[in-house]
């Protein structure tokens, strides 16, 4: 068991570039990092039998959620030495052309940075109690899989 | 004894959040009840949680435990 607090990662609505700008900012005092790895997800405009996906509405079980991304973290920090990691998840509708997902990762050198970063992505699509309801144009939906 | 029910995703849809009362020791039996409550369940892809825990093995219930019912996950 940690006694670390646990970080909420959700954001309601979409991610902005100017959070994102913010963020990266944010680290340049922090002069011990020479590379930062970013993974941004963008609702993509999928056509899907003839129609076309204007938003995906995001729901999650939060509470097991922040749990599973708690152990998410802290597996990445003892596996790669990071400096910092930065994660968060949108929530509620969001259309298509914006951010919906944000990962961070800085370190010492690049590689831990990217590998990290890539992990944690392939690990918040698997394990986190995330669903996406992909809406359409015309006001119906799907509940969206991940690939 | 009673359970609290919460959906999410595809399966909130067909089964709304809810208390049931349940004759079931054990996850393992009350998924054996979820399914001829709900016969829709049977055919689909889905874990339980039982008071924010993922079930992974067969758990013990208790009056008033909440059972989460989620289909697979589709976040990021």
């Amino acid at each position: 068991m940690s006694d670390k607090k646990i970080k909420n990662i959700f954001v309601n609505g979409p991610i902005a570039p100017e959070f994102i700008a913010k963020s990266i900012s944010n680290h340049s005092s922090k002069t011990g990092i020479g590379g930062h790895s970013i993974f941004m997800g963008q609702v993509r405009k999928d056509e899907i039998d003839g129609k076309t996906v204007s938003a995906i509405d995001y729901t999650a079980f939060e509470e097991l959620a922040l749990d599973k991304m708690q152990d998410i973290r802290e597996a990445i920090f003892n596996k790669y030495p990071l400096s910092c990691m930065h994660v968060h998840h949108s929530l509620g509708t969001i259309y298509a052309g914006e951010i919906c997902l944000f990962v961070f990762t800085s370190s010492k050198h690049r590689k831990p940075a990217i590998d990290a970063c890539d992990e944690i992505v392939e690990r918040i699509k698997s394990a986190l109690p995330i669903w996406g309801k992909e809406i359409f144009a015309d006001d119906t939906h799907r509940w969206k899989e991940n690939q | 004894m009673e359970i609290e029910l919460v959906t999410f995703g595809k399966i909130s849809e067909l089964i709304p959040n809810q208390k049931i009362e349940v004759e079931a020791s054990n996850t393992d039996e009350l998924q054996t009840n979820l399914e001829q409550l709900f016969p829709n369940l049977a055919s689909m892809k889905y874990k339980l949680a039982l008071n924010k825990d993922i079930v992974q093995s067969t758990q013990e219930l208790r009056n008033n435990d909440i059972i989460a019912i989620m289909p697979p996950f589709s976040g990021g």
